[in-house]
């Protein structure tokens, strides 16, 4: 097919120079958690007392860029999305995962990226936070065996939120975008019925509203496109025997290797029917993360 | 003179997306920060415990058939986060050596509950597979069930305990 992308996929480019086009790509990231105000702890903590909704704005807004992004580009032929790595679900550990990461971020003001970064300007306290976060995940490797059962339950395969739902994914998009417009704007009403500053009002609002009013109608507009288009448009066939969710008593995949996790994405959605009894307690999956 | 009060929240959100979109597009897989931590962790634990570290069922995998855990895709992304947020910081004149707190703790009172909150966000992080970006954010554009789950469960974690340590922040 011309399907171009994911360049390192089809052989655009080699491992090597995937390796390295990543540090370019970080350094956006980068630049962009620094412009976000996300390496001031203060800022990401003042999120939960809806003081400053600047932090979950800028992650539905990195959201909604990168979905509409990904499933228009594949929509338009350009990403086979067969060969990308797409994150599994693991629920219950997710969700549970979820609230802990959620306590560990109001008390410690940070998560690992924007600790990271915030390393990278210097701030002590983002120091002290990783060395917590290196000491956490050690906590969790060494003493794995313990959770290691919980840890590889509920698994439910590569599972969206169209096949959760039964809508098209298109749709799915769409309502995403709306939902991140309206609880963006929600927010932004609360932080100004809780905390008034000049920051929220007037002025300083109008000025935001300015430039981020023309992406969000582009958001909304193309969304609204994608929605007309069935979700087999978004996906190439060969994807379709395997986002066949696999049922619970279905065991995961065998635990892989860290280091093959492209190769097994890639041989799973060929060979989805025999799968192998999942190894007790092992490591399985890569995380995106 | 600080330029992060001229980005508002809209369009950085869209420099971070763009920065995950092009690892689709590149890569095939997403942006992540935690995985190269725990692979830092495994190395260092490595230099001392070599043997109990391949033969632990979670961090041995990253060693097996003598490869190197650093040596991956997501450390090459962190040399780059780490560049471009100095970058940032550097030019805006924001770079500084400073205990960020709010203004009713103290300073070590902020370093203890910074190493606090950064154990269990990294306990939190392995067992949802991912921190924010390479769970959260990835799988939120993939429209993953998980990583909305996780992303939803984050708030509330967050809201939950943004009460008892009030006097941290505000």
């Amino acid at each position: 097919m011309d399907m171009i992308a994911p360049l390192v996929k089809t052989g655009v480019i080699s491992e090597a120079m995937n390796l390295w086009l990543a540090v370019p790509i970080g350094f956006i990231f980068g630049l962009g958690l620094y412009f976000a105000g996300f390496t001031d702890s203060r800022r990401i903590a003042r999120a939960f007392y809806l003081k400053d909704v600047g932090v979950p704005v800028v992650m539905f807004s990195a959201i909604v860029t990168g979905m509409i992004g990904l499933w228009l580009l594949s929509l338009i032929g350009v990403i086979d999305t067969s060969k990308m790595y797409f994150l599994p679900t693991f629920l219950m550990p997710m969700a549970i995962g979820g609230v802990l990461f959620g306590v560990g971020m109001a008390i410690g003001g940070f998560c690992p990226g924007t600790a990271a970064a915030s390393i990278a300007t210097g701030r002590v306290d983002a120091m002290i936070f990783v060395v917590g976060f290196l000491g956490g995940s050690i906590l969790f490797g060494d003493l794995f065996p313990v959770w290691g059962d919980f840890y590889n339950s509920d698994y439910r395969g590569v599972y969206r939120l169209d096949q959760l739902l039964g809508l098209n994914l298109g749709t799915v998009v769409l309502l995403l975008v709306a939902a991140s417009v309206g609880g963006s704007l929600l927010m932004r009403f609360g932080q100004h019925y809780f905390w008034p500053s000049p920051q929220t009002e007037g002025v300083a609002m109008r000025r935001a509203l300015r430039y981020e009013a023309p992406v969000v109608v582009l958001a909304l507009a193309v969304a609204t496109v994608m929605a007309f288009f069935p979700t087999a448009s978004f996906l190439k066939e060969a994807e379709a025997s395997w986002y066949i969710i696999q049922k619970a008593d279905t065991p995961a995949p065998a635990a892989t290797p860290a280091t093959e996790m492209p190769a097994t994405t890639e041989t799973a959605p060929a060979s989805a029917a025999p799968v192998e009894p999942a190894r007790k307690r092992a490591h399985k999956g890569e995380e995106g993360c | 003179m600080n330029l992060r009060d001229r980005f508002p929240p809209v369009l950085a959100g869209i420099v971070i997306g763009i920065s995950m979109l092009l690892t689709f597009v590149v890569a095939g897989r997403g942006i992540g920060v935690s995985g190269t931590m725990t692979r830092l962790v495994a190395t260092v634990q490595h230099w001392f415990l070599p043997e109990l570290t391949e033969k632990s069922a979670y961090f041995g995998p990253y060693f097996a058939n003598g490869a190197v855990p650093l040596n991956d895709y997501l450390s090459y992304l962190m040399v780059g986060l780490l560049a471009g947020a100095f970058a940032g910081s550097f030019f805006s004149g924001d770079f500084r050596f400073e205990v960020q707190r709010g203004p009713r703790i103290s300073r070590n009172g902020r370093l203890l509950l910074a190493l606090v909150g950064g154990v269990i966000a990294g306990f939190a992080a392995r067992l949802a597979r991912g921190c924010t970006s390479g769970q959260g954010l990835v799988g939120g554009a993939e429209l993953s069930v998980g990583s909305w789950a996780f992303l939803i469960c984050i708030f509330i974690g967050g809201f939950g305990t943004a009460w008892f340590v009030r006097k941290q922040w505000i």
